[in-house]
């Protein structure tokens, strides 16, 4: 929409400012043609308005020649036209109203506007035009530029705030306060277990510090977080709480994506494990099949606790995440059955170079 | 002379059990009666043994500590005790609940159990309102002992017959005390809606709206049963459900 007359109060302004050279044409006639104040005004006053709203016209002409398809042949024939056409018409509508006016207020044609001032004021509008296009092309610039502005920001605020919630989930802190607390409450059980598990969610939280900082990791050492992390969760649950690993020693050389595989156990954890009285065994299984690495999770579930697959957002974000990273070269399933959740998952093997590691 | 008080822990971490103990040890007018370590053994517990006071863990396995209140119908004496919930705790501020955040200390445990003691005798209704404003994703029911949980996504239409209503899902039926009201207030509106004054159908479930008289309509459900729709009933659906 037009900067103007898409508000009201601007509009208002425009209408207001053109009065100013109203009053100016109509006392060129007044001391030019000896014409009457009142018919002069009657006859300069809309005519200045009208053209006031056909130079608003001129917006759409630099809307419809964008910079970037902008030659110089393309620029004078589209603004020269345009600034032609709209100065004749205008014209031919003066000529027209002053025939209106003066028949109205007793002053035969060529009075009220002779043949001299005709060509003056075509030049005039002319030129007014050709300078309205410029100012138009200005201000369009300036939009352009503030919006581009304000989309850099919205992504910006995007990244920020997908990176936040990575920062959270990895933090994750029910399981920190509670760890905390089992730590507290090892303290005057068992002073060494608590020192041990106080180094262990140490340890956790720095790889998971220096993993995330990384794009790119191999299995191996996604492994190995996801053991000091279950070794916490053992200390917390105890004899609830087996794990059976079974990866293929070639799949420990794949490159995954940081925080691949622990969100996924942690899942298991929360909502199968958790909710049986007397635990399970949460399976990890990885191999290598034609350039292909498939990993499979499952744990058992407690067939009455209905939010496995219902609700399972924290599963649809890690899903939208790996899909993010390989497109349609990744595929991820889960289902329950027989008191089991399963989660299927391939994405392209890589295997990391030898050396191409620098920790 | 201070009465002794029976208290009940509920955990499922057996460390975080161990240290409620230890605080308490040095509590001699309180009596630990029993410990339970899921949702399910805590709503036993607290029915048989009537605890003065509960100490209740909210992310359980089985139930979550709001829902062994609601099916106990306890509304006082109660300590929550959680890690981490923002959604909870702005809950409790607005409701005035005792809470602890694990991991806490032994001054302020013993803080709880000073201002638990006194809000005994005075019988806040702050925890029932806490539950009547949380939001469900299952309907959990307690029926001749038994604990059923009926998750939302199973529910097709909830009925209200005199001073209980009929949940039915998957084909089955149960029956609850609680008012049709109360229980809309806890669904979500953009998923359930009360199409009568006496019915609340899940919007997934409806499959067609049927005129039989003049300004009589029915609501069709995908397994067939059909529904009395009120003339505000129809307002309210007709936003979501095509007509045929």
């Amino acid at each position: 929409m037009h900067p103007i007359l898409s508000q009201p109060r601007r509009l208002l302004w425009y209408v207001l400012a053109w009065i100013v050279p109203g009053i100016l044409l109509a006392w060129t006639l007044v001391a030019e043609n000896s014409v009457a104040w009142s018919s002069a005004l009657f006859f300069a006053l809309p005519a200045v308005h009208f053209y006031g709203f056909i130079l608003t016209s001129s917006y759409f002409v630099c809307r419809s020649l964008p910079i970037r398809q902008r030659t110089a042949l393309r620029v004078v024939s589209v603004f020269g036209c345009a600034s032609l056409l709209s100065s004749l018409l205008w014209i031919l509508l003066c000529v027209f109203w002053s025939k209106i006016i003066g028949d109205a207020t007793g002053y035969p044609d060529g009075v009220l506007i002779d043949r001299q001032l005709t060509s003056l004021l075509f030049v005039a509008a002319l030129l007014l035009y050709l300078v309205s296009l410029l100012a138009h092309d200005v201000f369009i610039a300036f939009e352009n530029i503030r919006s581009a502005e304000r989309q850099q920001i919205a992504s910006q605020l995007l990244a920020r705030d997908a990176e936040l919630q990575m920062l959270r989930s990895q933090i994750n802190p029910h399981f920190l306060f509670n760890s905390l607390n089992s730590i507290s409450a090892l303290t005057s059980i068992n002073a060494a277990a608590a020192r041990d598990m106080a180094i262990e969610l140490g340890t956790f939280y720095r790889k998971t510090l220096a993993i995330s900082a990384r794009q790119q990791i191999n299995l191996g050492e996604e492994v190995e977080l996801c053991k000091h992390f279950l070794k916490i969760e053992k200390i917390r649950f105890g004899q609830k709480l087996q794990v059976s690993w079974e990866i293929d020693p070639a799949a420990l050389t794949a490159q995954v994506p940081a925080m691949f595989l622990q969100p996924l156990l942690e899942n298991a954890i929360k909502h199968g494990i958790c909710n049986l009285s007397d635990g399970g065994v949460v399976q990890i299984k990885s191999v290598i099949e034609n350039s292909w690495l498939h990993i499979a999770i499952s744990n058992p579930v407690d067939p009455e606790s209905p939010s496995v697959i219902g609700t399972a957002t924290g599963l649809k974000n890690f899903k939208a995440r790996i899909h993010s990273l390989y497109q349609e070269k990744s595929r991820i399933s889960w289902y329950k059955a027989h008191n089991n959740f399963y989660l299927d998952m391939i994405i392209p093997f890589e295997p990391v170079m030898a050396g191409s590691r620098n920790d | 002379m201070i009465k002794t008080l029976q208290l009940l822990i509920v955990d499922d971490e057996p460390l975080a059990r161990a240290l409620t103990r230890e605080y308490l040890a040095k509590h001699k007018d309180i009596n630990i009666i029993g410990e339970a370590t899921n949702g399910l053994e805590a709503v036993d517990a607290i029915n048989r043994l009537a605890p003065d006071l509960v100490l209740l863990d909210i992310f359980m396995p089985k139930l979550n500590g709001l829902e062994v209140l609601e099916l106990t119908g306890r509304t006082s004496g109660v300590i929550f005790t959680t890690a981490y919930d923002q959604y909870a705790l702005k809950a409790f501020d607005l409701h005035a609940v005792d809470y602890l955040l694990k991991p806490f200390s032994q001054a302020r445990f013993d803080e709880a159990i000073v201002r638990a003691r006194k809000l005994l005798d005075a019988t806040p209704a702050n925890i029932s309102e806490l539950i009547a404003d949380a939001k469900l994703e299952r309907i959990v029911v307690r029926d001749r002992g038994q604990v059923h949980i009926i998750p939302l996504a199973e529910v097709e239409y909830i009925e209200a017959q005199d001073d209980y209503i009929s949940i039915y899902w998957n084909g089955k039926s149960i029956m609850k005390t609680q008012s049709l009201s109360a229980l809309e207030a806890q669904l979500d509106s953009q998923e359930f809606v009360r199409i009568h004054r006496s019915v609340i159908a899940k919007l997934s479930a409806v499959k067609s709206l049927e005129r039989i008289s003049k300004d009589a309509q029915v609501a069709v459900l995908h397994s067939g049963v059909k529904l009395p729709v009120s003339r505000a009933g129809y307002e309210r659906l007709k936003v979501f459900v095509s007509q045929p």
